[in-house]
């Protein structure tokens, strides 16, 4: 009897080279990174004492304080918290703007410069491999992109499918747009309940857009984080000379004197960053304004915060 | 003012101003390409960007485009002229020209809703005063009115001030014209060498400046400087009666009343119309600003004849809102006929045939528009009343010698005749003793056809001619059936201005012929009115005719004294008759001094209104309506006196600017502004690249 064929691996040599860098770098960046438990927001029954509140009609009786009440008259209820796995969700803008930046390729990968691309890449590398380290479930969703092997991953536990998101971010290479709307939305429908859901994304929409989208998104988990990524350089129109600057998801190109426009262009960046920081904090989301020459530890530390 | 450029060729250069466009747009376009992943920023950016940086490009734009233009206008030397003098020299001798012409009676508020402030009149006396007293001690002066008719306040310039002041407040409103001509003349006589014209008038109107070109031409010549002031109302509006006329047919009944705006809004102005006897019809009379509008005034069927008046009521110059018009006796009889051949039927009297076309029904009818004729035999002409009658008809009679003089007289004022001959005609007493009226001489009478057989046709008329204006809607035909069998044949004569043949027969034979008398007219018939000689009375073409005949030639009023309109200040000669006893004029505001010399009467009115002259215990001889200068009530800004003698004399009367140095100022002033714009814009640049990075980070 003749034994069936191994299983090839979907990737090639170097895209498993890749993705051992790409572990190589995200256990670097978690190695400075302060490991510890981390609490749900969620207060319900449990072991662990939470705090006391006032007695409000509709709540259960079992969990009155009896002592104060007998020792002061006082209606009290105990709250404790509650002890519970966290699945963590990452949603990765791969449109094509993502793809611009200081020169394109893999910070750490390659050896070059980072593209926001590639921070993004970098970062959500880390992340997972934190998560994993942690034993705590992670997933993955690709927002556009091309050469996406697997758009949506649930979350899991485990280094087979650690390594499965390694390959997919390795292999994916931004285009197109990310319509973030529409992409959050069909997102939502996929994350599990009281999932923390990280969004990777350099927001190159208008937030009037895509915040309606955030609703959904929230009220069923409650833990929003957004990882806004630029390029300094881009947001400082650090060129030396007038040019025409393209979009790789417009096309058509806009002359521009950098000189002339540094000024105005401020303006319109701190209003932005008003409009998007409005946006997400009427959604209780967390937002974490990230150059893409920041250190991934420092960037990783802000994210997690209160974790 | 005009703008001329003494270098036009230099405007060429204006193609230079096309640079600065064409480097504004090159520097538009980089070609530098880069990918650029925060386009939703950029975009932002550019378009709050866009209304400023528009305004900041197009403001360096054009003061660059304002450097290169206003440089090529330096070199193109542009220089503005307009109508001036030189006043900076005081000349040794002054004439004060006043105008005090009916214009000159508006007010300066325009006299509207009752205002009571002072007239231009008032304000040119008062301005030429202050210019008399600001004049230096020594000077010469004189004072000339333009009013009506030149005048001169002072036989020669004098160097006496209080004489001045006292002639100018004492210069009376006139309601005359402008002689604005004359008084130049005047003025240009008295300085007799150089000097200068102070000229104080209101330039109102499109003719009176206008008129005094000729005059204007010869200032130069003489050395003569002219320095108008001219005086205005703060409110130019004026409604004016400016023609008053009793209808022009036979059957008129009616005055044409029309009247003028000059100024302001549409009005309805209440107008009155005063017939001689006290009579007075009201009406109202809607009229447009800056137009005109008529109104008919249908007057009672009997009205005694003598000067009637329109009058309006506008605050605006008093003295242009009436108009006198005469008004010959209206209701009586207008038509005579001197029957020569009274007949023994009816039937063969040019009376039966003309009673019945004048009064189609009949005598008792004749108020409903018909004409009853007075007959007379040829012995009554006695009856003819140049007051009553306007038509005569003298029909086949034998011995016209006796009615010669009152017909030539009659005629000569406007009267109208017909003379129709017949078997009592004789060539010879005709030829001699209405001379004066008969377009031709008579020959004989001549038999066209052999008894028995048909007349000679008559050829249609000619309807271009005015006789013939009622036929063109039709019955032209009916003249072709007109035959004749006998007429009286004519001395060889020629049309012409006085003389002109209205019909003749098939063959070319005349019928009917025009002579122009004084200021009536006479009609010839060679044949005759009732059917001895022709069927014409019995043809449908009659009636009509003998009505246009009796409408043609009444159409000039007249009257048994002499009438005449004129104009303020116009001259009127009246031919007094002989052995005329004492005579007066009588005006609006009593006896006006008169001149006869050789029987010729003459009078110069200077008040509009009805003139009366009168010998004692008689009728008047004469009825004078007087009226205003409609061209006076035009009280709308015209031509600038100074305007016009610049036109005339440029040299003398245009004052010059020269622009190159502004233009040159203005040149260096746009470049340094662009200069310093361009410079302040790069600063600002730089700071903003010298900005730390963290500005937009920490944000």
């Amino acid at each position: 009897m003749q034994a069936p064929p191994p299983v090839q691996p979907p990737w090639d040599p170097q895209t498993l080279a890749a993705i051992d860098h790409l572990r190589l770098v995200a256990r670097e960046a978690v190695a400075g990174f302060l490991l510890g438990g981390h609490r749900s927001v969620m207060v319900a029954s449990g072991v662990e004492f939470s705090d006391t509140k006032p007695y409000t009609p509709g709540d259960s009786l079992r969990h009155l304080d009896w002592r104060v009440l007998a020792r002061s008259e006082q209606l009290v209820v105990r709250r404790h918290r509650a002890e519970q796995e966290l699945s963590t969700v990452v949603l990765l803008d791969a449109s094509a703007d993502m793809g611009t930046g200081a020169a394109g390729g893999v910070a750490g990968i390659d050896g070059g410069p980072a593209s926001k691309w590639a921070y993004a890449v970098g970062i959500t590398a880390t992340l997972i491999h934190w998560l994993v380290h942690r034993r705590e479930p992670v997933g993955l969703g690709i927002i556009a992109g091309r050469e996406v092997p697997t758009r949506w991953a649930p979350p899991r536990l485990g280094g087979v499918h650690a390594a499965r998101l390694y390959g997919t971010l390795v292999q994916t290479r931004p285009a197109g747009r990310a319509h973030l709307f529409s992409a959050l939305a069909d997102f939502e429908e996929r994350i599990p309940r009281r999932a923390m859901v990280v969004v990777v994304s350099d927001l190159m929409e208008e937030p009037a857009e895509w915040a309606p989208a955030l609703s959904a998104l929230v009220s069923r988990r409650g833990d929003l984080r957004v990882l806004h990524l630029h390029d300094p350089a881009e947001w400082r129109l650090e060129y030396d000379d007038a040019l025409r600057l393209r979009s790789p998801e417009i096309g058509r190109p806009v002359a521009i004197d950098p000189l002339d426009a540094r000024e105005a262009f401020e303006e319109v960046v701190r209003d932005y960053l008003v409009e998007v920081r409005e946006a997400l904090g009427a959604w209780r989301g967390r937002h974490v304004l990230t150059p893409t020459d920041r250190p991934m530890a420092a960037t990783l530390a802000e994210l997690l915060r209160g974790m | 003012m005009t703008l001329g450029f003494l270098a036009p060729a230099a405007l060429a250069l204006a193609a230079l101003a096309a640079g600065p466009v064409l480097a504004h747009l090159a520097r538009r376009h980089p070609q530098r390409v880069e990918p650029y992943g925060a386009m939703l920023l950029l975009r932002r950016m550019l378009l709050r960007r866009r209304h400023r940086r528009r305004l900041r490009d197009r403001l360096l734009l054009l003061l660059r485009v304002l450097a290169v233009l206003a440089a090529v206008l330096a070199v193109g030397r542009p220089e503005v002229r307009w109508p001036g003098v030189d006043t900076s020299q005081t000349p040794g001798a002054v004439v004060i020209l006043i105008d005090n012409s009916l214009s000159m009676d508006l007010r300066v508020d325009g006299g509207v809703g009752g205002a009571d402030g002072p007239t231009l009149l008032a304000l040119a006396r008062e301005s030429a005063q202050r210019f008399v007293r600001g004049l230096p001690e020594g000077t010469r002066m004189g004072v000339i009115t333009a009013g009506g008719q030149a005048r001169r306040g002072t036989g020669r310039l004098t160097t006496d001030r209080s004489e001045v002041l006292s002639l100018i407040k004492g210069v009376r409103q006139t309601q005359g014209g402008t002689d604005l001509s004359g008084a130049l003349g005047e003025a240009r006589r008295l300085l007799d060498g150089g000097g200068l014209i102070a000229a104080f008038i209101d330039e109102a109107g499109p003719s009176a400046v206008e008129g005094a070109r000729s005059e204007l031409a010869l200032l130069g010549e003489q050395r003569v400087t002219l320095q108008p002031h001219a005086v205005r109302a703060e409110r130019v509006a004026n409604v004016a009666v400016t023609s008053a006329k009793y209808g022009d047919g036979l059957e008129g009944g009616t005055v044409r009343v029309k009247l003028a705006s000059f100024g302001g809004p549409e009005r309805e102005v209440p107008v009155v119309v005063e017939l001689p006897d006290g009579t007075a019809i009201n009406t109202f009379v809607t009229v447009a600003g800056d137009e005109e509008a008529e109104a008919f005034v249908t007057v009672p069927r009997v009205t005694a004849g003598g000067v009637g008046t329109v009058r309006i009521t506008d605050p605006a110059l008093t003295a242009d809102n009436t108009m006198p018009f005469h008004l010959p006796r209206v209701g009586a009889s207008k038509v005579l006929v001197v029957d020569g051949d009274p007949g023994p039927t009816p039937v063969a009297s040019e009376v039966y045939f003309l009673e019945r076309a004048l009064a189609p029904w009949g005598a008792r009818a004749t108020g409903q528009g018909g004409v009853l004729p007075v007959v007379t035999s040829s012995s009554g002409v006695g009856e003819l009343d140049p007051d009553i009658h306007r038509v005569v008809f003298l029909a086949n009679v034998a011995d016209p010698a006796p009615l010669a003089a009152p017909l030539v007289d009659f005629v000569r004022r406007g009267g109208g005749l017909v003379v129709s001959l017949g078997d009592n005609v004789t060539p010879e007493r005709y030829n001699s003793a209405l001379a004066q009226l008969l377009p031709a001489a008579l020959r004989k009478a001549r038999a066209l056809v052999a008894r028995g057989e048909d007349g000679r046709a008559t050829a249609l008329p000619d309807l271009s001619l005015s006789f013939f204006q009622p036929f063109r809607r039709g019955g032209r035909a009916s003249f072709g059936d007109i035959r004749w069998g006998r007429l009286f044949t004519l001395e060889p004569y020629e049309d012409g201005p006085q003389v002109r043949t209205l019909m003749h027969l098939d063959g070319g034979l005349p019928l009917l012929i025009e002579r122009d008398v004084g200021r009536g007219r006479v009609l010839l018939l060679t044949s005759t009115l009732d059917i001895d000689w022709g069927n014409f009375p019995l043809q449908a073409c009659f009636m009509p005719w003998v009505q246009r005949t009796v409408g043609y030639l009444g159409a000039e009023v007249g009257g048994g004294e002499q009438r005449l309109t004129l104009r303020t200040w116009e001259a009127a000669r009246i031919q007094l008759p002989d052995a005329t006893p004492e005579v007066t004029v009588t005006g609006p505001d009593g006896a006006v001094p008169a001149f006869v010399r050789s029987g010729l009467l003459t009078i110069q009115p200077e008040r509009a209104g009805e003139y009366r002259v009168e010998t004692p215990g008689a009728p008047p001889l004469a009825r004078v309506a007087v009226t205003t200068d409609p061209a006076e009530s035009d009280v709308r800004p015209g031509p600038s006196l100074l305007g016009v003698a610049a036109e005339i004399d440029p040299a003398r009367f245009t004052r010059r600017l020269t622009l190159a140095p502004w233009a040159l100022l203005a040149a260096l002033l746009a470049a340094l502004a662009q200069a310093l714009l361009a410079t302040v814009l790069a600063r600002r640049d730089e700071l903003a690249e010298q900005l730390p990075a963290e500005v937009i980070l920490e944000t």
